[in-house]
């Protein structure tokens, strides 16, 4: 995307003026949303992003530039700016020879997707569109739905002063369907929105009227539903999207953003057990085409998949290159960003618990009382404390070990480190789901998965 | 090309085409020093522009935009938005007339302090939390400041541009004392360097942190809240924004619609939204359509007066644009508060119930479309008029519009928080919600 004189350039120069590490991070994007409300086309948008990010390491000091404008003399002008912005800190390298030799790492096309971007015309994609909107009319009540479309492609070029060359190509394609149903008591909705690595070959993966059928099943379900209750309680989690719970509780707790500074209440715990010895969570960039993976990190290095801990005991953090400094650990390939504005740091990729051996109807067994959360909602958490919340998106009354009446509006919330050890039991049927994650370095594409599984003990915030 | 040469290029190559196209362009300068460990951690600077169009052709209206500003990538830019409008069902699209706006300045020389000066408030905002033993850990201290200019064009005369920005000082740090641990943040903006205070915001990370360490749980049951300005404003910011936008109102999105004139709010609960306000952090000469700013009464005594407008809703509801189009260059037309606030009260005065200080989870646990909330929070037990320990581990929750109808006191002091839009709110006492906890 940029020429090798000009990057070597640049990376020369931030040596130059001192710095013991400079990286030049580059990216075009193409994007396309279209948003369909009840038929109509009430949103339909493309663009290009396009922009670069030079980061300079000082030993661990960094300093953080970026800019779209890429002519030659603008970036080496934004490169003298961030050289000054540091001061004359940094020693001068004088004898700096210049002319980096890079090693070129081609990405191997394991998420290329089957139907580019630019293949089939805009009439295609409304039609597919339109095909879960009416998957979703599955009653009456179902009084609007909403779909919305978004397709990335995007190009990046990682080149630092080691003399990394990573190219990687992305293209990550994502349907999500709200159905909103509607009695005398009033609006409830149900949301569904599979995304890959992949292209149009989406909908041959997940067709588009199953997508609105089961979104407007989930808005059903919520409308009679009653308020949830409160109290403290056992909380059976259903599998896929359910893993937010962990993403949020445990997998934050595990990016060396806060493990380096200790602010992670799981820092300095490797070895140790965390968790209840029935779990194994697992942080895996490879998976082919899925939501969160890619062939390289946003610092060039290739993914992979990290243990992060095996049952129970803690084996890894998720490191990327300044987390690894200031750590010691070694990059794990988890060095993400959403886009040139931000610096990269250490971030989740497809993430999930691992599958156990316990059926899932003996999870329900025994349980007198308690909450079956089949679907989740988005959620938070404070690493410093580990206090998390999370809303139930689905949600049953669980009675004598029986799947009983729907329950909405609940709030599971808690600490995490005190919730992965009242994992008691963990069922077979692992499935992952993609969402967005948003951190310090941006929103990003991640997938959370796990089987079902039962917590012994959670508060859960309701209104009853 | 520049911002103003790429604006002016689609705007002719759109006259060509025969296209009504508007362009929006803006270009931002950021700076942010990050101190940890009584150093300079991270440094960023920034610039980052881009263009947006807006075209209407056959009364369909679509969008497209671009950062890279060659003609190829421009030409791409008014094909996909004529493509993208061409899929449209709906017809009656238009880009309102316009004229010239002149150019303005908003922020004069706020920023215009030395690097050393900023790096040092950094410094000192992270040492003086240090100082303090409770403080376990500082996670993230830093300045920010933020430049932006607007240039706004049509092919219909609107012709405009005006510049704005501020300064930040933003902490987020722990607490501990015995077994409890608590994380709370702190921030302070303004459109001038110089009246930030690194002490000032240290002493109200201690104080508003510090009071929530040891904290009990509370025992569900049902409570008077006393929400404080900056929770109250993050629900407001989230919840209140989305019912009173027009064109959530037109998509059948909004419990308000159908409520003009009448009562949705105690009488004491009075809602405005003002561009206009000098020194306002969110005020402006115009909105992203070009239409003159002007203050905006939401709802009056209790009573709802208007939906927030942009052109497109006000003639599809046939009512007057208040003036609230948004739009970046990326995004589509929507509707955005400017300077968003509650009118101050009588004052609050404590019995018995419970000082929300903080909600978290808003974007999981409020749901705006069906007005209900259940969010994680952070407060302090009130017993015979004190406040007599904080609280944990609970969530509050309810409906929205009832929560606005059993408002029973406000304070008297105005304070402007940017969780969630630039929100003022002053203390709300509401008769009763429901609390959950162990």
């Amino acid at each position: 995307m940029l020429d090798e004189i000009l990057v070597g350039d640049v990376l020369h120069r931030a040596r130059l003026g001192g710095a013991d590490f400079a990286e030049l991070y580059v990216e075009r994007w193409r994007r396309r949303a279209l948003r369909v409300l009840s038929g109509e086309v009430k949103e339909a948008t493309s663009g290009i992003e396009y922009g670069a990010g030079l980061r300079l390491f000082y030993g661990t000091e960094v300093v953080y530039a970026y800019t779209n404008d890429l002519s030659p003399e603008r970036l080496l002008e934004l490169t003298e700016t961030l050289v000054k912005l540091k001061g004359s800190a940094g020693q001068v390298d004088t004898q700096g020879q210049g002319g980096l030799d890079f090693r070129k790492a081609v990405a191997q096309g394991l998420h290329t997707p089957a139907i580019p971007f630019t293949a089939r015309d805009k009439r295609y994609r409304l039609e597919r569109v339109r095909e879960a909107e009416a998957g979703a009319q599955v009653s009456p009540q179902i009084k609007q739905v909403q779909s919305n479309l978004m397709e990335w492609e995007q190009e990046v070029l990682v080149a630092n002063s080691d003399g990394k060359w990573a190219e990687d190509r992305r293209v990550r394609t994502r349907l999500y369907v709200t159905a909103i149903a509607q009695d005398e008591s009033g609006m409830q909705t149900g949301v569904v929105g599979p995304g890959l690595s992949v292209g149009l070959e989406l909908f041959d993966r997940y067709s588009p009227a199953e997508i609105g059928r089961k979104a407007g099943m989930q808005a059903l379900t919520n409308l009679r539903a009653k308020p949830a209750p409160a109290g403290s309680m056992p909380v059976v989690i259903g599998n896929g999207f359910g893993g937010v719970i962990f993403h949020e509780a445990l997998g934050h707790l595990l990016e060396t953003t806060s493990v380096a500074k200790k602010a992670s209440v799981l820092s300095d715990k490797l070895g140790e057990k965390v968790a209840s010895e029935v779990v194994t969570y697992i942080d895996d960039g490879t998976t082919p085409h899925g939501w969160g993976s890619s062939e390289f990190d946003d610092e060039g290095l290739p993914t992979e998949r990290t243990v992060l801990i095996e049952n129970g005991v803690l084996k890894s953090y998720m490191v990327d290159r300044l987390g690894g400094m200031l750590t010691g650990y070694r990059p794990t390939g988890s060095g993400r960003r959403q886009d040139y504005t931000f610096a990269p740091t250490s971030r989740m990729r497809n993430t999930y618990i691992a599958p156990g051996s316990t059926p899932r109807e003996k999870l329900f067994e025994g349980i007198e009382y308690g909450l079956y959360a089949a679907d989740m909602g988005g959620g938070q958490v404070r690493p410093g404390s580990g206090e998390y919340n999370f809303a139930v998106k689905e949600g049953y009354i669980i009675r004598n070990g029986r799947i009983e009446e729907p329950v909405r509006g609940a709030m599971l919330v808690g600490k995490g480190p005190e919730s992965i050890k009242r994992i008691v039991a963990v069922s077979d049927d692992l499935e992952m789901g993609p969402g967005m994650c948003g951190s310090l370095s941006g929103s990003l594409p991640v997938e959370v998965g796990q089987p079902h599984l039962l917590i012994s003990e959670i508060v859960v915030g309701g209104q009853a | 090309m520049t911002f103003e040469e790429a604006r002016d290029y689609l705007l002719q190559k759109a006259k060509a085409l025969g296209i009504d196209a508007e362009v929006l362009a803006t270009h931002t300068r950021e700076l942010t020093i990050q101190a940890h460990g009584g150093r300079v951690e991270e440094i960023t600077q920034a610039t980052q522009g881009g263009v947006g169009v807006r075209v209407v052709v056959e009364g369909k209206t679509g969008y497209a935009y671009s950062e890279e500003r060659t003609p190829e990538a421009l030409d791409w830019v008014l094909q996909e938005a004529h493509e993208n409008a061409l899929l449209q069902s709906e017809t009656g699209g238009f880009l309102p007339a316009g004229s010239e706006l002149g150019r303005h300045d908003l922020l004069g020389e706020g920023l215009s302090a030395p690097l050393e000066q900023k790096r040092q408030a950094a410094l000192e905002l992270e040492a003086g939390l240090r100082a303090d033993s409770r403080v376990k850990q500082v996670q993230m201290t830093r300045y920010s400041e933020s430049e932006t200019q607007a240039t706004l064009g049509s092919t219909q005369g609107v012709a405009g541009a005006f510049r704005n920005g501020y300064a930040l000082l933003l902490t987020s740090a722990v607490m501990a004392e015995g077994s409890s641990l608590k994380q709370g943040y702190e921030f302070d903006l303004s459109k001038e360097f110089h009246t930030l205070e690194p002490g000032r915001t240290v002493q109200a990370f201690l104080q508003n942190t510090g009071r929530l360490l040891g904290a009990r749980p509370l025992k569900t049951g049902r409570y008077k809240a006393y929400f404080e300005p900056k929770a109250f404003g993050q629900l407001l910011g989230m919840m209140g924004w989305f019912l009173l936008s027009a064109k959530n109102v037109l998509e059948g999105k909004s419990l308000l619609a159908g409520k003009i004139g009448q009562k949705v709010a105690s009488e004491i609960f009075t809602l405005v939204d003002d561009p206009t306000l000098p020194g306002g952090l969110a005020s402006r000469p115009f909105d992203a359509e070009g239409t003159a700013a002007k203050r905006t009464v939401l709802i009056e005594n209790g009573i709802l007066r208007t939906f927030a407008h942009n052109s497109e809703t006000a003639q599809k509801m046939g009512m007057e644009n208040t003036g609230h189009a948004a739009r970046s260059y990326k995004g589509v037309l929507g509707i955005a508060p400017t300077n968003l606030f509650v009118q101050p009260g009588q004052g609050v005065k404590m019995d018995e119930g419970i000082v929300v200080t903080d909600l978290m989870g808003l974007h999981a646990g409020a749901n705006p479309i069906s007005g209900e909330f259940s969010l994680q929070a952070l407060g302090l037990k009130v017993e015979g008029g004190e406040m007599a320990y904080p609280v944990e581990n609970f969530t509050v929750a309810g409906n929205f519009l009832e929560l606005l109808s059993r408002i029973t006191a406000l304070g008297t002091e105005l304070e402007w928080n940017p969780m969630m839009g630039i929100v003022g709110a002053p203390m709300v006492e509401v008769a009763e919600l429901s609390f959950a906890g162990a």
